[in-house]
C-alpha cells in the first residue's frame, strides 16, 4: 500500500463523516452547523485533489512516497494502489463530479423547509457517507470492491428516501427502492459469480484484456451485470422504482439521486464495458439507450408533480447516456468524450432545476407543476433562472445542455449503423420540449395567485442557484476549454 | 471610417439593449419602451452604416470576422455580410424598430416584453450575419424562444396552444437540420491535420465543389434534414399549418416580425446552406420544390380567399408570397439569365413581402385596436371617415397584389421570369409557372374584395365616433414601409444592385461552373 496516499480524499472524507456523526451525538440539536461541517469537509476533498491532479507536473511526486505516472490503456494511470481500486485521470473525473453533487445538495438542504425542525447530524452523515461510496465505486477495477462500494453508496439512501417520517409516502418510496436495491445486488452478485467461473477471479483486467469475443455463458454473464447496474441508474426495464422513490424523498436527497447515484455508476459501466463492441454489447446498449429515453420521455408527459417529472425526465436522460455509450468506440473516442461531458453538464443543469424547486416549494408547500404558476410575476430573475436549466435539458442552444447533445449526436453520427438511435434521440428531444415547457408555461403564461408568504432566496440557495447557473451557462458558450479538459484526461 | 468588428456589434446591440432593460426597474414602462427603442434604432443605424460601406460589385463576403471558438470540433465564430444577407439584415433591422415603436400600446408586463423582442432581434440579425453553421444553429433556436414567450403571454386566446406548436413544429424541424449538419461536419474531413472537419458554410460549399464531401448516408437525405427545416419556417405546403394560428394569436407588431423577418429564416438558408453545399441533392430535388412552391401559391391565395378574419387572411396571402420567393429559386439550375433573375427576384420578394405584409399586418392591427374586431363583413366605408388609413392601405394592397409600380410587382415578376427559364435536363418547370400565374389573379380577387368590404360602400354606423384616423405612433410605422414599397417599385435598382454580383456567384457555385 505504498501509494495509498493517493486515496487520501476519500479517506480524509469517511473520517470527517464519522467525526460529524460523534459530535452529532453530543450536540443532537444542531442543524445547520453540521452541514456548514460537511460542506467544509467536501471542499477540503475537493481541493485535496489538486496536488493529485498537478501529481504529474510536480517535481517531489517521490516525496509522498509515490511512483511517477503512466499511461495504461487510454487513460492516464496513476500508480496502481491496490489490485482493487485504480486512481486513474478517469476516476478523478468522476470523483470530482460526485463531488460536486454533495456540495450543491448539501447547498439545498440548509434551507429546506422540511428539514427545519430536524437535527441534521445523522442527514450529514448519510449523505457523506453514500458520496465516498459513490466515489469508491467509480475508482474500482474489482467487482466485489464495486458491490460493497454500491451498497456503501445505495444503503444511506434507503434511509435518506425515508427521512421525513410524517409522510406516508416516504416510507413506501424508501421500501420500494430497498427492494429493488437488494433485488439488482443479488442480479449482480449472481453475475460475478459466474464472472468468477470464467476468469477464477474477480478482477476487471481479465475483462478488458479478453482476447477473444465472447462465448454464450459469458455474454450471459454481462448482461447480468449490465442489468445489475441497470437497475441503479433506471435504465427501462428496471426503472419502476424511480418516480415513486424521487416522489417520497426529500427534495434535496431526490436531487442527489437524480445525479449522484448516476453520475458514479455510469463511470464504473465506463471502466467495464468500454470495449463493448469487442464484448458484443454495443447493439444490446442501443436498444436499451433507445427504449430508455422514449419510455422515460413518454412517462413525463402526464406528470403532475415536479419530482415524479424530473424521474422520468431522468430516465430520459440516461437513454442520452447510454447513447453515447452506445457509441463508444474505445475509450478514447467520441463516445466517452461525449459521456463525459455529458456527465459534467448534466449534474449542473439538473440540480438547478432542484434548487428552484426547493424556493418554490418553500413557499407554496406544493411540489406540482402548478406550483410554479405565474411565478415570472413574482420573481422574474428566478423564473428566467429556471427557464435556462429547461432551455439546457431540452438542448436549445446557446446552453450546456446543447452542446452535450451536440457531442452525443456527433459521436452516434461518427458510428456505423446508429443513425436511427440519433434521429430517435432528436426526436426524443422534441418530445421532453413538451414536459419541460409545461413548467415554462406555467411560470409565465399564467398569473399568479395570491400567496400567503413571500418567496425567500437565502444565501445557500442562491449560491448553489449561481453554481449551477454559471455552468450551464459558461459551458453552453465557451465549451472548449471542458472539451479540452475532458480529452487530457481520456488522453486522446 | 471603417471598424472591424461591426457585424459583432449589430449583432449584440439588442443583446446588450435586452440586459439593460432586465437591469430596469420593473414598472417603468417608459424606460423599457424607450430603451427599447434606443438600442434597436442603434443598430437601425449601424446597419444603414453597413450599407454604405458595403461593396455591390464584390460578390464574396464583406465586413468578414472569423474567429476560434471552440477550437477542439473547429468552429469559429464566423460573421459576414453578402449581396444576399445585408438586404435581409436591413430589413430585420427597420421592422424590428418599427414593431417596437407599434408595441408602445402593450402596457402588460412590458419589462419581459422588451427584452424577449430585443433578444429576438439579436438572433434574428446573427442568423443572418453567421456563417459557420454551428452559429446558424444557435442564432436559429435563440430566435425561436423569444417568439414563443411573445406569441404564449401578449397573445389572444389561443396564445398558449399557439405558441406550444410553433415552438413545437420549428424544433421538429431544427434538430433534423442538427443531424443533416453532423452528417457535413463528418463529411467535410478525416478530422487529420490538413484536413479538418468544417461547418464553416463558405468552406463547406468549396469542399462540395471539389468533390470532397464523402457522405456516408446519401447526400438526398442530408438536404431533407435541412429541407424540413426550412420548410417548417417558409412555411412550405405540408408544413403551414402553425402559421395561420401564430398570426391571428400573437400581437400585431409580434405578427409583423413573424411575417416579415421569420419566414425569410427559411428561405434564407435554403440559399445559403441548401443550394450552394448539396448542389446535387439542390438538383434532384427541384422538380419537387416547384411543385411545393405553386401548391403555396395557389392552395395559399384560395385559403385566404375563403378566410373572413382579416388577420388570417393576410397570413395565408403570406403562404402564398413565400410561394413566389419558393418558385424564383428552383430557376437556378436553368439558363443562366432566368436562374439569376429568379434568385434575385426570389431575394428580392422575400424583402418586399417583409416590407408590404408587414405593413399589412400594421393595417389590420389599426382597426382591431380600435374595435376589437377584425372581421372583414363588419366594417365597410372607412375610406370616408379615415382617408389617410384608407390611403396607406390601398397602397399596400395593390403592394401585395404585385400591381406595377410598387415594388412587389418588381419580384414577383421576376420569380415568373425565373419559372419561365429554368428547365433543365428535361425538366419542365414551365408548366408549374404557368400554373402559378393564376395565383396572381386569386391574390388580386381576395384583396379587392377586402378593399371593396372594409373601405368602399356604406359605413357601418355601429364604428361611428370609434375610428379616428391614424396617430401619429401610427403614422411613424406605416409611412416609412409605404414609402419604401412605392420606391422600390419605381426604382428597384437600389435593391437589385445589391444582390446581382452575389446571386452571379452563388449561381455559379450551385451549377459547379468555375467561377
Amino acid at each position: 500500500m505504498k501509494n495509498i496516499v493517493l486515496l487520501f480524499p476519500e479517506i480524509f472524507l469517511t473520517f470527517w463523516a464519522i467525526f460529524i456523526l460523534l459530535w452529532g451525538s453530543f450536540y443532537p440539536q444542531g442543524r445547520k452547523s453540521f452541514i456548514y461541517l460537511s460542506l467544509f469537509g467536501l471542499l477540503v476533498t475537493l481541493i485535496s485533489f489538486l496536488p493529485l491532479y498537478f501529481l504529474g507536473f510536480l517535481p517531489w511526486a517521490e516525496y509522498w512516497g509515490v511512483d511517477p505516472l503512466q499511461k495504461v490503456g487510454g487513460w492516464i494511470q496513476y500508480p496502481l494502489v491496490s489490485r482493487m481500486i485504480s486512481v486513474d485521470s478517469m476516476s478523478v473525473f468522476f470523483k470530482l463530479a460526485v463531488l460536486m453533487c454533495g456540495i450543491l445538495v448539501f447547498l439545498i438542504s440548509i434551507d429546506y423547509e422540511e428539514f427545519l425542525p430536524i437535527p441534521m447530524a445523522v442527514y450529514s452523515f448519510l449523505l457523506l457517507i453514500s458520496t465516498v461510496g459513490m466515489m469508491i465505486l467509480v475508482g474500482s477495477i474489482d467487482f466485489l470492491l464495486a458491490v460493497i462500494a454500491l451498497e456503501l453508496s445505495g444503503i444511506p439512501l434507503f434511509i435518506l428516501i425515508g427521512f421525513i417520517l410524517k409522510k406516508g409516502i416516504g416510507t413506501e418510496g424508501a421500501i420500494k427502492f430497498f427492494l429493488v436495491s437488494t433485488f439488482s445486488t443479488g442480479l449482480l452478485l449472481l453475475g460475478i459469480s459466474y464472472y468468477y467461473g470464467y476468469f477464477g477471479t474477480t478482477n476487471l483486467v481479465s475483462l478488458l484484456s479478453l482476447g477473444r469475443s465472447p462465448d454464450l455463458g459469458l455474454s450471459l454473464t454481462l448482461i447480468l451485470l449490465l442489468a445489475g447496474f441497470g437497475f441503479k441508474i433506471a435504465v427501462v426495464p428496471f426503472h419502476m422504482w424511480a418516480p415513486d422513490a424521487y416522489e417520497a424523498a426529500p427534495t434535496p436527497v431526490t436531487a442527489f439521486l437524480s445525479v449522484a447515484p448516476k453520475v458514479a455508476t455510469l463511470g464504473f459501466l465506463l471502466r467495464v464495458f468500454y470495449n463493448h463492441q469487442a464484448l458484443r454489447l454495443n447493439y444490446i446498449l442501443a436498444a436499451l439507450a433507445a427504449i430508455t429515453m422514449t419510455v422515460g420521455n413518454i412517462g413525463a408527459l402526464k406528470q403532475d408533480n415536479v419530482k415524479r417529472l424530473m424521474a422520468y425526465s431522468s430516465i430520459a436522460q440516461i437513454g442520452y447516456f447510454l447513447a453515447a455509450f452506445s457509441a463508444v468506440g474505445g475509450l478514447n473516442g467520441m463516445g466517452s468524450q461525449a459521456l463525459l461531458l455529458y456527465v459534467f453538464i448534466y449534474v449542473f443543469m439538473n440540480l438547478g432545476i432542484f434548487t428552484g424547486l426547493v424556493i418554490v416549494s418553500n413557499q407554496t408547500g406544493e411540489e406540482n407543476v402548478p406550483a410554479f404558476r405565474g411565478l415570472a410575476q413574482k420573481s422574474l430573475g428566478l423564473s428566467f433562472l429556471m427557464m435556462v436549466f429547461l432551455l439546457a435539458l431540452t438542448g436549445i442552444p446557446p446552453l450546456s445542455g446543447f452542446v452535450g447533445k451536440f457531442a452525443i449526436l456527433g459521436s452516434l453520427l461518427k458510428s456505423q449503423g446508429l443513425l436511427w438511435l440519433a434521429i430517435l434521440m432528436v426526436l426524443n428531444s422534441v418530445v421532453s420540449f413538451y414536459y419541460y415547457f409545461r413548467i415554462a408555461q406555467e411560470m409565465f403564461f399564467k398569473d399568479a395567485e395570491p400567496a400567503s408568504k413571500p418567496l425567500q432566496f437565502p444565501p445557500a440557495l442562491c449560491a448553489s442557484m449561481a453554481i449551477a447557473f454559471a455552468l450551464t451557462f459558461l459551458v453552453g458558450i465557451f465549451p472548449n476549454s471542458l472539451i479540452n479538459w475532458i480529452r487530457t484526461l481520456l488522453g486522446s | 471610417m471603417n471598424f472591424s468588428a461591426v457585424l459583432t456589434w449589430l449583432t449584440f446591440t439588442p443583446l446588450i439593449g435586452a440586459v439593460a432593460i432586465l437591469l430596469s426597474p420593473k414598472n417603468e414602462a417608459r424606460i423599457h419602451r424607450w430603451v427599447a427603442v434606443a438600442f434597436s434604432g442603434l443598430a437601425f443605424l449601424l446597419s444603414l452604416w453597413v450599407l454604405l460601406q458595403f461593396d455591390p460589385s464584390n460578390p464574396g463576403i464583406q465586413f468578414g470576422e472569423n474567429y476560434p471558438w471552440i477550437a477542439t470540433f473547429n468552429i469559429f465564430y464566423h460573421l459576414g455580410v453578402d449581396g444576399i444577407s445585408l438586404p435581409l439584415v436591413i430589413l430585420t433591422t427597420l421592422l424590428s424598430l418599427i414593431s417596437i415603436i407599434a408595441s408602445f400600446g402593450i402596457d402588460r408586463r412590458t419589462k419581459e416584453y422588451f427584452f424577449w423582442f430585443l433578444m429576438l432581434e439579436a438572433g434574428m440579425v446573427g442568423l443572418f450575419l453567421s456563417l459557420d453553421l454551428f452559429l446558424f444553429y444557435i442564432f436559429w433556436e435563440v430566435s425561436l424562444v423569444p417568439m414563443y414567450f411573445l406569441i404564449g403571454i401578449w397573445g389572444g386566446p389561443q396564445k398558449e396552444y399557439a405558441a406550444v406548436k410553433f415552438f413545437l413544429f420549428t424544433l421538429f424541424g431544427s434538430v433534423f437540420m442538427l443531424l443533416s449538419m453532423l452528417a457535413l461536419y463528418f463529411a467535410s474531413g478525416t478530422g487529420a491535420a490538413g484536413s479538418e472537419r468544417t461547418l464553416d458554410l463558405i468552406r463547406l460549399a468549396e469542399i462540395a465543389g471539389k468533390g470532397g464531401l464523402h457522405l456516408t448516408i446519401p447526400a438526398m437525405l442530408v438536404f431533407l434534414g435541412f429541407f424540413v427545416a426550412f420548410a417548417i419556417k417558409v412555411p412550405a405546403f405540408p408544413f403551414h399549418t402553425w402559421l395561420p394560428l401564430a398570426h391571428v394569436e400573437a400581437p400585431t407588431p409580434v405578427s409583423v416580425i413573424l411575417a416579415g423577418v421569420l419566414l425569410k429564416m427559411g428561405a434564407y438558408g435554403l440559399l445559403r446552406i441548401s443550394f450552394p453545399i448539396l448542389p446535387e441533392a439542390t438538383k434532384m430535388f427541384i422538380p419537387v420544390l416547384i411543385v411545393i412552391a405553386t401548391i403555396n401559391i395557389i392552395y395559399g391565395a384560395f385559403c385566404a380567399m375563403a378566410q373572413k378574419d382579416m388577420k388570417r387572411m393576410v397570413a395565408y396571402s403570406s403562404i402564398n408570397h413565400m410561394g413566389y420567393c419558393l418558385l424564383g429559386m428552383c430557376a437556378i439550375m436553368g439558363n443562366p439569365n432566368a436562374a439569376h433573375a429568379g434568385i434575385v427576384g426570389s431575394v428580392f420578394q422575400m424583402v418586399n413581402h417583409g416590407l408590404i405584409t408587414g405593413s399589412l399586418f400594421l393595417i389590420v392591427g389599426v382597426i382591431y385596436d380600435r374595435t376589437h374586431v377584425r372581421d372583414i363583413d363588419a366594417f365597410g366605408g372607412l375610406a370616408s371617415q379615415v382617408p389617410i388609413f384608407a390611403g396607406i392601405m390601398i397602397i399596400q394592397v395593390l403592394g401585395s397584389m404585385g400591381l406595377p409600380g410598387l415594388a412587389g410587382f418588381v419580384s414577383e415578376f421576376l420569380c415568373f421570369l425565373g419559372g419561365f427559364g429554368g428547365n433543365f435536363d428535361g425538366y419542365n418547370l414551365q408548366i408549374w409557372a404557368g400554373i402559378s400565374i393564376v395565383g396572381i389573379v386569386i391574390t388580386a380577387a381576395f384583396f379587392l374584395r377586402m378593399i371593396k368590404l372594409v373601405l368602399l360602400g356604406e359605413f357601418n354606423l355601429k364604428w361611428g365616433g370609434q375610428m379616428p384616423d391614424l396617430t401619429a405612433r401610427e403614422l411613424v410605422t406605416l409611412v416609412p414601409l409605404v414609402v419604401l414599397t412605392v420606391v422600390l417599385g419605381i426604382f428597384p435598382g437600389l435593391a437589385l444592385d445589391l444582390m446581382n454580383s452575389t446571386a452571379d456567384r452563388l449561381i455559379q457555385i450551385v451549377t459547379l461552373k468555375p467561377f
